[in-house]
């Protein structure tokens, strides 16, 4: 018996597909501790977790198992996804970069799919920028408590799957100049927005659900482009009117001619593999030599076939 | 080193289509693949960009092959080659399931004109790649002068992802 006999429906092989698969993950805070604990129990086996921040007090109404010691600790919250992984997992494969995503891009080029559960517009659109240019999926979840004044608040949010060569945020509206301009201006004033635990769980959720329709085969229709609305206040996730009208659409803000990195040299790249497989060599021929007396041990031992 | 080729399931299903339309004379079509590049240390990810066909006036008369690309095939894909600054991949289906090998000709074939790809786009690696309805092979060049290597890892980019080793 396997500890994913409950989710065996998933396929055949999907507790190999999924322990193969490595996750990016930006942004540790409300949406993506939900999603690290989510995904260590699904049995994602490869994780880049980036994220520059450590928990602080107002973290704690939403951070999944950001504790107050961690708290009295500082303790980053990339320790704290790193920690819960392990806690729920053997042999995970994890690379952790207490940093801006800007400083991980050798490692985010690696993985399958990438989420982004980032606060501002700017980051969301060179994250998926990024994403699309090294043809990966690229998955954004957002929520907000919008004041409709008199004391009466609106929570939302949006799940979007951003699939290379497919619908992007812009195509959805969810980014424009209009609103990257705003967050330019109010850059430094904005202060902390109003974030609650339960609604990021449900937009963490869904897109734990989408993760799962990419990397194993147990929906039959999946689709390519998903743009889901959240209503805090009703409990309803439902699909936004656009997602229809562009399921087909070709994306005109990403255009295949970018796919790649633009300076990118083969020369350049075949000098850098020389160079570490004369490093490994080298590195093969500083590991301490058998000692004296194993050495005719060892002779013994293969002629008496041991 | 590993070398991953990625292509949305788009463009896979528009080059398998188009492969699979029947020519007036020549048993099977092939066609050319651009891609951009990218790596991380000792990791090469090939990523499709963009797939032009073989127009059928380009392809020779010559029964003791499946498709034998004449001279205008090769001189318009260098030109794209050289015009954009792309990788090149050679590709043909050989159709059916499960993961499809280069023939005999293939490989002669493709040892001869892959190298010539370098005097003209010598900053991107090239290849060549197989295709049945379900699965690829492919080889490439890293440097003219030297022996292909095997295509590591396949991911065809759509819902769900489908990824494929060559070993």
């Amino acid at each position: 018996m396997s500890r994913f006999d409950r989710q065996s429906f998933l396929g055949a092989d999907s507790e190999s597909k999924l322990h193969a698969a490595t996750l990016g993950l930006v942004g540790l805070g409300g949406g993506g501790s939900h999603i690290v604990q989510q995904t260590g129990h699904l049995g994602i086996g490869g994780y880049v977790l980036v994220d520059p921040d450590h928990i602080t007090e107002t973290n704690t109404n939403r951070l999944i198992e950001g504790t107050l010691a961690d708290l009295k600790a500082a303790t980053t919250k990339v320790a704290i996804a790193e920690r819960v992984i392990r806690a729920l997992q053997e042999q995970p494969r994890i690379i952790p970069v207490n940093d801006t995503w800007h400083n991980a891009t050798g490692e985010l080029k690696r993985c399958d799919i990438i989420v982004g559960a980032v606060d501002s517009f700017k980051e969301r659109e060179q994250l998926e920028r990024f994403a699309r240019r090294h043809l990966i999926p690229y998955i954004d979840i957002g929520m907000d408590v919008h004041d409709l004044a008199n004391k009466t608040y609106l929570i939302g949010g949006q799940i979007i799957l951003s699939m290379p060569g497919k619908a992007c945020l812009r195509c959805c509206g969810l980014i424009n100049e209009e609103r990257l301009a705003l967050e330019a201006n109010k850059y430094g004033a904005a202060g902390g927005r109003p974030q609650v635990v339960w609604s990021n769980g449900a937009l963490a959720s869904a897109a734990v659900g989408l993760i799962a329709q990419l990397l194993t085969p147990w929906f039959t229709e999946p689709l390519e482009f998903i743009y889901l609305d959240y209503d805090g206040n009703r409990g309803t996730l439902i699909p936004n009117d656009r997602m229809e009208l562009l399921r087909n659409k070709v994306c005109p803000h990403h255009p295949s001619e970018e796919t790649g990195d633009p300076l990118f040299d083969v020369r350049e790249f075949n000098r850098v593999t020389a160079d570490l497989a004369l490093r490994k060599v080298k590195l093969a021929s500083t590991i301490a030599p058998i000692s004296f007396w194993k050495k005719p041990w060892a002779v013994i031992a293969r002629i008496l076939g041991r | 080193m590993t070398v991953h080729l990625k292509i949305t399931r788009r463009l896979m299903e528009t080059i398998r289509r188009d492969l699979s339309r029947p020519h007036p004379f020549a048993y099977e079509r092939v066609g050319f693949i651009s891609a951009g590049l990218s790596s991380a240390d000792d990791e090469l990810s090939v990523l499709a960009r963009s797939y032009r066909t073989v127009a059928d006036d380009d392809y020779l008369h010559d029964p003791s092959v499946g498709a034998m690309m004449g001279p205008d095939a090769i001189r318009k894909a260098l030109q794209w080659a050289m015009s954009d600054g792309l990788a090149i991949f050679h590709v043909h289906t050989h159709g059916g399931r499960g993961r499809p090998g280069f023939s005999g000709i293939d490989l002669r074939e493709q040892a001869k004109f892959v190298p010539n790809f370098f005097q003209i786009a010598p900053q991107c690696p090239h290849g060549a790649l197989v295709l049945s309805n379900n699965s690829a092979h492919g080889h490439i060049w890293l440097d003219g002068d030297k022996p292909c290597e095997v295509i590591t890892r396949f991911v065809e980019v759509g819902s769900p992802l489908n990824t494929w080793s060559a070993a």
